[in-house]
Formats: structure tokens, C-alpha cells, sequence
């Protein structure tokens, strides 16, 4: 990635629009809580643009919309997973060529941490498809999806 | 599982191993698109077998651990004797164990097996199998819905599950998908690659018998499929004649 492109926060969020990992990569503190906001902005966006017209068939989205200081990009794959993607706004131009990169990046590092069996080992044999309760983001099962996660970010340029 | 036949091992690692702060667009691209770990393709077909051997040793265990917990606290006067349910019932209807009245209802109807349903322990392997092929179709399916448009409707997911994950899964597509519009799919395949190989010495009837347990994981790696793909159905394998199998999936209502 281009160094100028700064990545300021990753969201992703199940299929039952419940948050499965926030991490913002900017320094302050009070800024956290923004992303979360944020994130849950988006998820209009993304029922809006899912729902309206019957060619909606691509999994990156573009731009959802844009807010202060930072530019909102959303990426939904087929199995309705969103990921929400928050960049600082400056007058580069952004390739959708490398956004859509990052996306891919992020969803793989979700499969591989989700295709573990040995988290689950201890939950009941046949679970719905709902992994948001066991993916309660602070767990520290969880700790290698968010350093793939954090690897992503610091390729893109982030400082992590 | 994709493109197994190949005899390399795990190629290199995934994440490029200390990324300097100067990443370009390469490590990017990497991370994005890295090359699927590979697998001997017939060193997986011998492990799928074995693995139903192992688990029906284990589930032995299991059950018979549970059966003598059960009898020492029926002797301590804990627990009130259960009465003893019949092993083997040829068309009575029992209501507990609903998977016996679905493998005694449907195959019966057919007429072409003599249904017996499946003791305690071949239901408690049946299960396992079934809940390791949930964890593996649904992150097959993650896998495999990369880089593939979204999906127009319950149809087109059906269609996905009979062509891509078939394709991944087995080498070769579903030969024939009937519906009735209403929620029930039939998948027949007329070579299933679990089963293509198996015989028994004791005839057709107990090699059909046999099969049973080795479509328990290829049943719940769609269901696994389906449940990720947000559908919670239910999956029926029935084997009429080797090596044919279909697969019966019954959608709730509404979809």
C-alpha cells in the first residue's frame, strides 16, 4: 500500500449486525468511542445500499459516506459479514484497486482465526451460525485475529 | 481442500514473516491473496475413512462410560431405572429419537432398503461426524465466497452449494437438483466419491448399511455450508443403491 493512504480504524460486524472486532489505530484515547459510532453509522448505509436496486451484486461498496475527518469505505461479502473500513481524508487520490485489497486482506485474516476449531472446543457440538457470542472481542482466545489484524493495518500504512 | 492431488506440503507461510515499515504494495497483496495450503489428495481420502473407524472406537467408549455411570446411580437409588428401548424396531414410530423416524419413514416409503435404525452409539458417531462436517462446510464456505458476487437468492445458494462446494469438496458437480419450490431441495449425486469405493463381504445390503455412517460428514459439512450462508435447514442423506446418494434439504418456511 502506499504509504500516504493512513488507515484510521477497522470494524467488523456479523451477519446479525452485532460488532465482532473495533480497532481504531489512532493514538488518542478519545477517539476510541468515535469508531464505534462510527461503525454503527454505517450499517444504515450498508441496509440501504443492500436492500435498494436488484444489481447489487458486488461485495466492496465504496465510499459509504464521509464524515469530520475521515472517509468511510464498507465491503460486505456473501455471507452478509460487513467490513467497515475508516481512512483519513486528504487529497490523494485512493485507488478502489487497493481498498479492495485491504478488504480481502481483512476477510482472510477473519476466516483463518474463525476456521479454528479449537476455540469453540468447549461450546455446544451444533451452533447456529452465530459466532458473535463467542467472539466477545476482548476474549484473549482472540488475540492472534486481532495481531493478523493489527499486521494488516501496518502494510497499509497505519501506525499501529 | 482445493486441488488436492498434488503431493505439496504447506507451502510458504501465509503472513510475511517481519514486515519492515517500508511495506509496499507487494506484502499487501500477499496477505490478501495468499496461495491455499495443499494436501495430498488420496492421503485425505484414507483419512476421511479412517476417521469414521476412530470415532465409532471413541463413541464406543463414550457410551458405555455413560451407561455405567447411569447403572451405578440407578443402583445407588438415585435414578429410577429407565425402561430399555428396543434396539432394533422395523416400522413402529418412536418419537424420541426423531432421526430414526426419519431414516425409518423415508427409506421405508422408498421400499428398496430395509431400514434399521441406528443404535446409541452408532447415533452418538453419527453426531460427532456430523458436528466436525458443520465446522468444516461452514469455513469452506467462507472460503470459498471470497471473491464471488453476492447472492441473489435462496436458489442461488442452493446452486452454489451444488456446483462450488461440490467442485471443492468431491471433484465433480451435483448431477441432478430437483425442488418443489417450497423449501425442499433434492441433490442427487450418482457417483459420491465417499462412498464410490466401498464394498462389503457381506453383500450389497450391509455395504449400503455401512455407507450410512460415511455420509454423516458430507451431511453436515452442507448443513454447515447452509447454516453459514444464514439458512438453517435440515440435511437428509439417503442412500438408495451404491455408489448414488442424494441429499434431502427441508428449508423453514419462508425462504
Amino acid at each position: 500500500m502506499p504509504p500516504q493512504l493512513r488507515l484510521n480504524a477497522v470494524a467488523f460486524i456479523s451477519p446479525q449486525n452485532h460488532p465482532i472486532l473495533i480497532r481504531p489505530f489512532s493514538q488518542s484515547k478519545d477517539e476510541q468511542l468515535k469508531y464505534h459510532y462510527l461503525a454503527h453509522t454505517s450499517l444504515d448505509v450498508f441496509e440501504e445500499r443492500v436492500n435498494s436496486g436488484t444489481k447489487a451484486t458486488e461485495s466492496y461498496l465504496g465510499l459509504l459516506f464521509s464524515m469530520e475527518n475521515a472517509a468511510v469505505y464498507g465491503y460486505i461479502t456473501p455471507l452478509k459479514m460487513k467490513i467497515v473500513l475508516a481512512l483519513a481524508l486528504s487529497d490523494v487520490v485512493v485507488r478502489d484497486a487497493d481498498i479492495t485489497t485491504i478488504f480481502r486482506a481483512l476477510h482472510m485474516a477473519y476466516y483463518h482465526s474463525v476456521a479454528n476449531p479449537f476455540l469453540k472446543l468447549h461450546t455446544a457440538l451444533d451452533t447456529s451460525g452465530d459466532h458473535s457470542a463467542l467472539m466477545l472481542a476482548g476474549s484473549p482466545k482472540w488475540e492472534s485475529f486481532r495481531r493478523r489484524v493489527d499486521e494488516i493495518g501496518r502494510a497499509a500504512g497505519a501506525q499501529v | 481442500m482445493t486441488a488436492r492431488n498434488s503431493f505439496q506440503g504447506a507451502p510458504a507461510s501465509m503472513i510475511p514473516s517481519s514486515s519492515s515499515s517500508s511495506s509496499t504494495a507487494a506484502s499487501g497483496l500477499a496477505l490478501a491473496d495468499a496461495a491455499p495450503r495443499q494436501m495430498d489428495g488420496p492421503v485425505m481420502d484414507y483419512f476421511l475413512i479412517e476417521v469414521v473407524n476412530v470415532l465409532a472406537d471413541s463413541s464406543k467408549f463414550a457410551t458405555s462410560r455413560v451407561k455405567k455411570i447411569e447403572q451405578e446411580m440407578i443402583e445407588a437409588g438415585l435414578m429410577s431405572a429407565s425402561p430399555p428401548v428396543p434396539a432394533k424396531k422395523e416400522k413402529e414410530k418412536e418419537k424420541e429419537y426423531n432421526v430414526r423416524d426419519s431414516t425409518t419413514s423415508l427409506t421405508s416409503q422408498k421400499g428398496t432398503v430395509k431400514a434399521e435404525p441406528l443404535t446409541d452409539e452408532e447415533e452418538a458417531q453419527r453426531l460427532r461426524l456430523e458436528a466436525i462436517g458443520l465446522h468444516v462446510g461452514a469455513n469452506i464456505c467462507e472460503r470459498l465466497c471470497r471473491d464471488r458476487p453476492l447472492f441473489t437468492d435462496t436458489l442461488d445458494m442452493i446452486k452454489f452449494i451444488c456446483k462450488d462446494l461440490w467442485v471443492a469438496c468431491w471433484d465433480k458437480q451435483v448431477d441432478n437438483l430437483r425442488t418443489n419450490h417450497r423449501g425442499v431441495y433434492v441433490l442427487q449425486d450418482n457417483s459420491f466419491k465417499p462412498i464410490s469405493r466401498l464394498s462389503s463381504w457381506e453383500g450389497r445390503a450391509d455395504a449400503t448399511k455401512r455407507a450410512r455412517m460415511y455420509v454423516a460428514m458430507p451431511a453436515g459439512i452442507i448443513k454447515g455450508a447452509l447454516s453459514r450462508l444464514g439458512i438453517q435447514g435440515v440435511v437428509v442423506p439417503e442412500i438408495s443403491s451404491l455408489p448414488q446418494c442424494t441429499f434431502q434439504i427441508k428449508l423453514p418456511k419462508g425462504s
